[in-house]
């Protein structure tokens, strides 16, 4: 099986039970995300239960292309489960983390790995190629340590020699060798502590940050999984795998001497830049996953900060009294492992809450925070530490700690300030509009992001359109052109949108047609494409889609052709760029009714009523038409209309095939798409959708 | 051949400076210990140069390496290392280790059986010839650097260097690899870590071999160039 390893690791922690399943029998499914979702639903009989049930089964999957030379998708590891984060439900979710253990796991021999059930002592899995042993946390008093010093602990124990500079042997034989360190994920205090927020953590800063899964970790008792491999990954075509590599880079990537037009952070012409919100020291240097064209990561001179990107750096922005305070706030983030987009968000609005008066120590809401203080390391770090811990984060049991612990919205709703006409939620003091969870590209304007993270499982972390805006914007900002007209660009990006390509609407954000079917199809194309491409083959968001490419002739990416190009070249696969389109089509379907057997009805997929009541207040400028003309549009001042809303959801539910009255899947969509063993466990549950 | 006469063969090597060599022809001739048999190894006619300042960690070289030698991807096979640490500071982070085609290349010298030699069809590159090598694990351990530079084929069962990608089945280029073609860990380097020369490098020390290749591109992106 060219690409893959061959076996999926399943592992049993109640009865530490061991075994392998074979890739072949879910290779239909190809890999990532896909393979991911079939495995749980065949695992999981009872969808219903809650995320820190034992009988939760969390996969954590690689793709075919997964420690190979696909440029921007080697090094992404997918991580799914029943989630715990979200609410009022923890849907079956999904987050996914770079670095190199997904490389890592298949040099071992495993395409992924299937946790189930709980240890009763807490325990971590070490897998040195074939060979692999659950093993007891006490052994290297791990449970309790932060995240690096837990990786450290372990790569000391693996490797066993004291220095890290020459070749070693995994298991003492004539048999195979490596260099490496281990690739190690683990949970900090936070997972240890159960914390909805807490995350998986993979070297300095990869994270799994979605989905509070540090927490389902913590509640199986699995502190850390680490991974050492020797062993080859079998290619169909090598010289073709190198030549695409080696073309996509002259003809799509950046050139170091001729840079050209600043490049957004996540495109995939974008340089080897660290996409970071901080200032950065003057001393560092680039840092990447496995076999990635163009590292978005820096590992700095006091070491502070090292490899942390995005939202992670944004946490107490603004409010640390230094550069050097920032950079100690996201390395607290990681070592206590913690998602940054939860915490970074919950931080505004505990400040927001105390600006108020409502929050303080003393107050209405009683938090041991001295916010003269705000600003210093003490303070984030007392912060940090209460949501770890659930105390007061010097060590004190203290209630608000273990409130805020649970995630903001379940924070908010026990200081009843979460639903009715003054709810946080209504004004929109607290910006979490979808599943409890916060805001990342706002649904009023970004409408593929809002409608694709409610009728979905979470915020979507897609990237994949916001150049879209970020050009019109960044143009207007700076006074510079931009690199193509609304036209132009709708243009471009639809004639890749197969099978919809040509229906330029798709890309009308004008409120006129912000329900249509139009966007239907563009939400439905987004949720496919993601689905198969980047989660299940795991082409990262920072670099793929490539729709349009300044460096490229005409301004044409290579998405649509280079992806296939680059699965075939590895599988030995004829896969279209349709084939894999309609894939993702049949695994967000699969998503859907595991959705539904969770609960999921039409009538419970709604934003929070601020985003039906209060304005956009930001410029937002999008692609539309006005008068007729194609441009970049301004849609600031504008609500999501709920009655409208609900006839989109009509309309998106037809597209889909899916009951409009409830949302749920019908028998023939799924039949159609070979799911008709998902129909008849709908249908037992009485939940399958009439036609 | 002995421990005694490996660290003497080790000294030779860091102790022969690049005036030395350039004074004379360009070969050396050493007798071999007790054999009295002699032969004479010409400079390889192509060298890796790195920077491990410019290094993105993401290890494509090691990537290219095994998928154009052996077909596969794998890290262990290949015959330059990049080890890293995360948690380390810059730049103590991470280190490329590259074969260095040494002038006085102590692995040749060892290989009892004749497999590792400065092959002239390729302008002198030092490589295996696997089919003759019988897996004693000699040119491992008399390698003076760390990691040893030369690779234990652990699948096949002989060992392999670093060739300058000359003996490699799946090289994308029709005019392939060796000192006049095209190394594979060079091309797929995204930043340009990785420069080929023909040059003589500096023997003594790492300043021949561990150079600085950062421009002022490299500064338009903000990295530092000193």
């Amino acid at each position: 099986m060219n690409g893959y390893a061959g076996k999926i690791l399943r592992v049993h922690l109640t009865d530490r039970k061991i075994s392998s399943i074979p890739t072949s029998d879910y290779e239909q499914w190809v890999g990532g995300h896909g393979i991911g979702s079939a495995l749980f639903f065949d695992l999981v009989k009872d969808k219903t239960i809650d995320g820190f049930d034992p009988a939760n089964v969390m996969t954590l999957m690689t793709s075919p292309l997964s420690g190979t030379l696909v440029p921007g998708a080697s090094g992404r590891t997918e991580v799914q489960a029943i989630g715990v984060q979200s609410y009022p439900i923890g849907w079956y979710t999904r987050s996914n983390f770079g670095g190199r253990f997904s490389a890592m796991l298949k040099y071992a021999g495993w395409d992924g790995i299937v946790i189930e059930g709980k240890a009763d002592t807490p325990v971590w899995i070490d897998l040195r190629d074939d060979k692999v042993e659950i093993r007891e946390c006490s052994l290297l008093s791990l449970w309790g340590k932060d995240t690096w010093d837990c990786q450290r602990a372990i790569w000391d124990y693996v490797v066993g020699n004291g220095s890290y500079d020459d070749w070693w042997e995994l298991n003492g034989t004539n048999g195979g060798r490596t260099t490496q360190r281990p690739a190690v994920v683990a949970i900090g205090p936070a997972g240890e502590h159960l914390s909805r927020l807490a995350c998986l953590i993979h070297d300095a800063s990869n994270a799994s940050g979605q989905g509070g899964f540090g927490a389902v970790w913590g509640s199986k008792n699995l502190k850390a999984i680490s991974v050492i491999g020797t062993g080859s990954i079998h290619i169909h075509d090598p010289k073709a795998l190198l030549q695409a590599r080696l073309s996509q880079k002259e003809q799509y990537a950046f050139d170091l001497d001729n840079l050209g037009q600043i490049a957004f952070s996540t495109e995939f012409r974008c340089p080897p830049l660290p996409g970071v919100f901080w200032e950065r020291e003057k001393q560092h240097g680039p840092q990447a996953c496995v076999g990635c064209h163009s590292g978005c990561r820096a590992r700095y001179e006091s070491g502070r900060g090292n490899e942390a990107s995005c939202m992670t750096t944004l946490f107490y922005f603004g409010f640390a009294h230094t550069n050097e305070i920032q950079y100690q706030a996201a390395d607290l983030l990681n070592k206590y492992g913690l998602n940054a987009f939860e915490v970074t968000i919950g931080f505004q609005y505990i400040f927001m809450l105390n600006w108020l008066g409502a929050l303080g120590p003393g107050k209405e809401i009683d938090c041991p925070l001295d916010f003269d203080d705000l600003g210093s390391l003490e303070f984030v770090e007392q912060f940090v530490k209460m949501i770890a811990y659930r105390n007061d984060g010097l060590g004190n049991e203290c209630e608000f700690g273990d409130t805020i612990a649970e995630g903001f919205c379940r924070a908010a709703q026990k200081w009843g300030r979460l639903e009715g006409d003054e709810g946080d939620l209504k004004t929109g003091l607290l910006t979490f509009p979808h599943w409890g969870l916060p805001v990342h590209r706002n649904p009023r304007g970004q409408l593929e992001w809002g409608y694709g993270s409610i009728l979905g499982d979470r915020d979507i972390n897609e990237h994949c359109f916001d150049h879209l805006y970020q050009d019109p914007m960044r143009a207007s900002n700076k006074g510079i052109p931009v690199r193509a007209t609304a036209e132009e660009a709708v243009t471009i990006y639809t004639d890749k949108m197969v099978p919809y390509e040509g229906d330029r609407l798709m890309l009308d954000y004008s409120t006129d047609n912000m329900y249509s079917e139009h966007i239907a199809k563009f939400v439905a194309w987004h949720r496919h494409y993601t689905r198969f491409w980047k989660q299940s083959l795991l082409f990262c968001d920072w670099r793929w889609p490539d729709f349009l490419n300044v460096s490229a002739p005409q301004r044409i990416g290579s998405t649509g052709e280079a992806e296939p190009q680059f699965l075939n070249a590895v599988t030995g696969k004829n896969f279209t760029f349709l084939d894999g389109m309609e894939l993702g089509r049949k695994i967000w379907n699969l998503d859907h009714a595991i959705w539904t057997l969770q609960g999921r009805h039409r009538d419970i997929v709604h934003f929070a009523d601020y985003i039906y009541s209060t304005p956009l207040e930001e410029q937002y400028l999008v692609p539309g038409r006005k008068n007729g003309a194609w441009d970049y549009i301004d849609v600031t001042g504008r609500c999501i209309d709920k009655e409208k809303f609900e006839e989109f959801k009509t309309r998106f539910y037809e597209l889909e095939g899916w009951d409009p009255a409830t949302g749920y899947p019908t028998r023939d969509t799924l039949e159609s798409l070979g799911l008709g063993f998902v129909a008849d466990e709908l249908e037992q549950n009485g939940k399958l959708g009439g036609e | 051949m002995n421990d005694k006469e490996d660290e003497k063969y080790k000294k030779t090597n860091n102790q022969i400076s690049r005036r030395d060599f350039l004074k004379l022809t360009g070969t050396i001739v050493i007798w071999m210990g007790v054999g009295s048999c002699s032969y004479v190894i010409p400079v390889s006619g192509g060298y890796i140069l790195v920077d491990p300042k410019k290094c993105q960690g993401c290890i494509s070289c090691m990537l290219a390496c095994s998928l154009v030698h052996e077909g596969v991807e794998n890290p262990s096979l290949s015959r330059i290392q990049v080890l890293q640490n995360s948690f380390n500071k810059w730049p103590e982070d991470q280190k490329i280790e590259q074969c260095r085609q040494c002038v006085d290349p102590a692995c040749v010298k060892a290989c009892p059986a004749g497999a590792l030699k400065a092959n002239a069809e390729y302008d002198n590159v030092r490589m295996v010839d696997k089919n003759k090598c019988i897996g004693c694990g000699t040119c491992i351990r008399v390698c003076p650097y760390i990691p040893t530079r030369s690779v234990w084929n652990f699948e096949e069962a002989h060992a392999q260097i670093c060739d300058l990608c000359a003996n490699t089945p799946y090289h994308w280029d029709a005019a392939g690899g060796g000192p006049d073609g095209k190394q594979a860990c060079v091309e797929v380097c995204p930043v340009g870590a990785l420069q080929f020369t023909k040059e003589v490098p500096e023997q003594e020390g790492d300043s021949g071999y561990k150079v600085n290749l950062r421009g002022e591109s490299w500064a338009a992106l903000g990295y530092p160039i000193d």
